[in-house]
């Protein structure tokens, strides 16, 4: 079935780019225990800003490293700034204090800018090739090769090196690994800085695909939330593999009941899920913070 | 830093005497008649002296308020972040809406907009009994979603992306569309709603609300059904949501999804938070926020200045004053009475 | 459950996967007594408590309050049944009142239906003034009626130790759970402690086990004491005869206190 090699490659590409922005927020909720909601805020302002620079007339991949950077240094400074002074006993202001980000950080980009969509360069989204009945462009084979060398490469610094020690040891107990002279500080914010990369990759991809606005991040962030939500978002293959899954999942929905499937099968999927799902294959941990 | 030694008490247990403790440190009478009065002033100044269109914006004030009073009572006081309070409102707006475009009297708009809140908080509290903090606001962010789908996919019946017009509000003599009748229907509700959560907090639903945002291990260990707790609380911020959205409706004339999307959810957790979430005060004084603060924006030139600022003070009042501008303000009143 | 039950416990076994805290242990907890707990750090003292109060579950064995098998109830039926617990940090609505807090406490004294609470349907007054002559007498006897509407975030440490108390205590329960609760008052606090459990145990007729490290205090207020050491029961009887056995010590200070140094 030609159709469905094609709704799975782009599933599967999807995903993949749900699974890259995922590992940026695994990251920081594993070494952090927060979640930002401005996470998807921060990717877009590294794709509004490569796309003004370059039509500034900066060259696509100096505008495109020059974006990854704003993202960056953002991520940090939203560490440094604000998730630092977050009371430990305070659970769920995260969530607040990050919600309030999200909504400054698209206001400023909407006045700087402006509140319509917009188009970005394709970035090789219309060169395409058919492969195996499909057809795939040069964007999404980038994509979907791009998330299997970062995620191979953060499972294997993860497990080999010992700066994938160190970040365990902040993740596990924050007290302990400072005691063992670890610098938790700067590995927190190192992982929130990492994790801007990751979302400027993803925005950039986004964008690259579809006319966007302000707030395009926001759905992405909500799925990959929900997907880090099903596999576990103290694990690592698990929540992932179901990110990829998720992708899947909307094509699938996509192409069986049309366009405007999207929203609702994803939807009523984290309904579902969130709802029945044992909570201990839930796992929430930030309410072990309590 | 802290003293650690026990603090003196008699030798000998005394009888309990008429002036034992009530639930709240007793207000002189002095300070009723000065809330009183007050009050009647707030309430009497609007009616004599606005302008038609600052009356018509006092009454969409009191239908927030509404909303906003229930906010407060389902994250202030039991602590559950809801992104839905604008679904509810929505859900409500609309079906007053369907009801009063097919010539249904107010009475019955009404009781089907409570009769559907209701359903809508069930709909909202099942899934989440479970769950606390992201995961929570996860799934009423998804009903939220999944509400603006059904509203723009039902054209025929909501309007869809267009939106529809409302009939004004009628109850007996007082028609919204007059400013002053719309400002009075506004607010009757309003005082209702405020009266009702002021009552909460002297009662052991309230103080069981409070148990389970602070600490589900205590409310566990004092038998809290913690549970039913947070059915009611979703239950009565559904309610109060969905009144409130149609009585915005009625009152403003006009329904969108917009009105009712994510957004409009965060500005009322905005609102709520900027207020002071456990404060009946602060959820009028968020309710003037959401209403006046955009039109003064607009008036200024610069729209994009609410969500800026709204999301500037969201994180900083969060993060620097837990209880809000009122929480600021009783704090610098006490350190003035204290050096006074 | 209306005069205090004695706690009745036979193989109790509570395992976390391999990890078993608490090991096929069988002990009797006599009716209307104060029994400390005692034993050094992850002896499984806190886990005991968790065990008959219900949070957490059971691997083996059986608690029996009285004659009646509770290992399978819930926690709520427990406290409905009067096995009300505090817990070894103090869990408080910081933000409330001290009276708001021990008001709480009565929960499982009264369940009004929602409607009649939300309405203030008649009889609500009498049993709010109930309640709050209920609340007022613990809040007496704890000392705490001078700071009584203040914000439990805004006292001392010791106070809010005591704000927990209360909210135990406040519903007269037949079976009270105290986890560690003189940790970190100074001695003067300690001794008041004591005091006021010894009274409020003699005017109610509660079964009270506390968890205790203080050898002092176990031995001032404890009429009866268990010691453990992970997870199974080394010595119970008299608190001096406890402290005295040559294997409690052991555990607790590394040798026994008779043998040279």
């Amino acid at each position: 079935m030609d159709g469905l090699t094609q709704v799975l490659a782009g599933g599967i590409t999807q995903g993949c780019l749900y699974a890259l922005m995922l590992l940026g927020v695994l990251l920081v909720f594993q070494v952090s225990k927060v979640m930002s909601f401005a996470y998807g805020q921060v990717g877009m302002v590294a794709a509004f800003t490569a796309w003004a620079v370059n039509a500034a007339g900066v060259p696509v991949v100096l505008a495109l490293v020059l974006g990854a950077l704003v993202a960056v240094l953002l991520n940090a400074a939203i560490d440094v700034v604000a998730i630092r002074h977050i009371p430990s006993d305070r659970v769920g202001l995260d969530l607040v204090v990050t919600l309030g980000l999200f909504l400054l950080i698209a206001a400023v980009m909407q006045q700087l800018i402006d509140s319509n969509s917009h188009s970005f360069p394709a970035l090789g989204a219309d060169t395409q090739a058919t492969v195996l009945g499909a057809r795939i462009s040069v964007n999404d084979a980038v994509v979907v090769g791009l998330a299997v060398v970062v995620v191979t490469g953060a499972w294997l610094v993860l497990s080999r090196t010992s700066l994938g020690t160190n970040l365990r040891a902040c993740a596990e107990d924050a007290d302990i690994a400072a005691s063992t002279g670890i610098n938790v500080r700067a590995l927190r914010t190192g992982t929130w800085a990492v994790a801007g990369l990751l979302a400027s990759v993803v925005a950039v991809a986004v964008a690259s695909r579809v006319a966007v606005d302000a707030f395009y991040m926001t759905s992405v962030l909500v799925k990959v939330f929900i997907a880090g939500m099903i596999g576990g978002l103290d694990r690592f293959w698990p929540p992932l593999l179901a990110a990829v899954g998720l992708g899947v999942y909307e094509s699938l929905a996509v192409a069986t009941f049309g366009a405007d499937a999207g929203v609702p099968a994803v939807f009523l999927l984290i309904i579902a899920v969130l709802a029945v799902v044992p909570k201990r294959f839930v796992l929430d941990t930030s309410e072990a913070r309590a | 830093m802290t003293s650690t030694s026990l603090p003196v008490r008699a030798t000998r247990p005394v009888a309990v005497t008429v002036t034992a403790a009530e639930e709240k440190p007793t207000r002189s009478r002095r300070q009723v008649l000065l809330v009183v009065a007050g009050l009647l002033a707030v309430i009497a100044v609007p009616a004599l002296t606005f302008p038609a269109f600052w009356l018509f914006l006092a009454a969409q004030v009191a239908a927030y308020a509404i909303a906003t009073l229930g906010l407060n009572v389902l994250y202030g006081r039991t602590g559950q972040l809801s992104l839905a309070q604008a679904t509810f409102m929505g859900a409500g707006a609309y079906t007053g809406y369907v009801l009063g475009s097919r010539g249904h009297a107010p009475l019955v708009q009404l009781l089907a907009v409570c009769a559907v809140s209701l359903v809508a908080g069930a709909v909202v509290a099942v899934p989440t009994l479970r769950l606390s903090g992201l995961r929570l606001a996860l799934v009423t962010l998804a009903v939220g979603e999944l509400f603006a789908w059904v509203l723009v996919h039902t054209t025929d019946l909501t309007g869809g992306t267009q939106g529809a017009n409302v009939e004004p509000l009628v109850v007996g003599p007082l028609d919204a569309s007059i400013p002053l009748f719309a400002y009075l229907l506004g607010l009757l509700p309003a005082l209702v709603a405020t009266a009702l959560v002021l009552h909460l907090d002297r009662t052991q639903l309230g103080r069981r609300m409070l148990l389970v945002r602070d600490s589900e291990l205590a409310a566990r260990a004092t038998g809290v059904p913690i549970i039913q707790t947070k059915i009611v609380a979703f239950l009565l911020a559904s309610v109060f949501a969905g009144v409130a959205g149609w009585l915005y409706g009625g009152i403003n004339g006009f329904v969108s999804p917009p009105d009712f999307n994510l957004f409009a959810s965060v500005y009322l957790l905005v609102a709520v938070v900027i207020g002071g979430a456990r404060s009946v005060l602060g959820a009028w004084v968020g309710a003037a926020y959401i209403v006046v603060v955009p039109q003064v924006f607009t008036a200024l030139g610069i729209p994009n200045l609410y969500a800026l600022v709204g999301g500037a003070l969201l994180a900083l009042v969060a993060l620097l004053a837990p209880d809000g501008l009122v929480g600021l303000a009783r704090s610098a009143a006490a350190r003035v009475r204290r050096t006074a | 459950m209306s005069a205090a039950p004695g706690i009745s416990i036979r193989d109790l076994t509570v395992a976390y996967g391999a990890f078993r805290a608490i090991e096929e242990l069988t002990v009797d907890i006599p009716a209307g007594r104060i029994v400390g707990v005692v034993g050094p750090n992850g002896a499984g003292k806190t886990t005991l408590l968790n065990a008959i109060t219900g949070f957490t579950h059971v691997s083996g064995g059986s608690i029996h309050l009285d004659e009646v098998a509770v290992q399978d109830w819930s926690v709520r039926r427990r406290v409905g049944a009067g096995v009300v617990r505090g817990f070894q940090t103090v869990r408080l609505m910081e933000r409330e009142s001290v009276m708001t807090n021990v008001l709480v406490g009565l929960e499982r004294t009264r369940q009004p239906s929602v409607l009649a609470q939300l309405l203030g349907l008649p009889g609500q007054p009498r049993s709010r003034r109930r309640d709050l002559d209920a609340a007022n007498a613990v809040i007496e006897r704890l000392g705490l009626t001078g700071v009584v509407h203040q914000r439990v975030d805004a006292l001392p440490f010791a106070s809010r130790r005591l704000v927990e108390v209360a909210r135990v205590l406040v519903s007269r329960p037949s079976v009270v759970l105290l986890d560690e609760p003189a940790a970190g008052l100074d001695q003067a606090g300690r001794h008041e402690l004591a005091a006021v459990l010894t009274q409020v145990h003699a005017e109610d007729g509660c079964t009270m086990l506390v968890v205790e490290h203080d050898v002092d205090l176990v031995q001032r207020l404890c009429q009866h004491a268990l010691a453990l050491d992970s997870g199974h029961l080394i010595s119970e009887g008299p608190p001096a005869d406890v402290f005295a056995t040559p294997e409690v010590q052991v555990a607790y200070f590394g040798r026994s206190l008779d043998a040279p140094a």
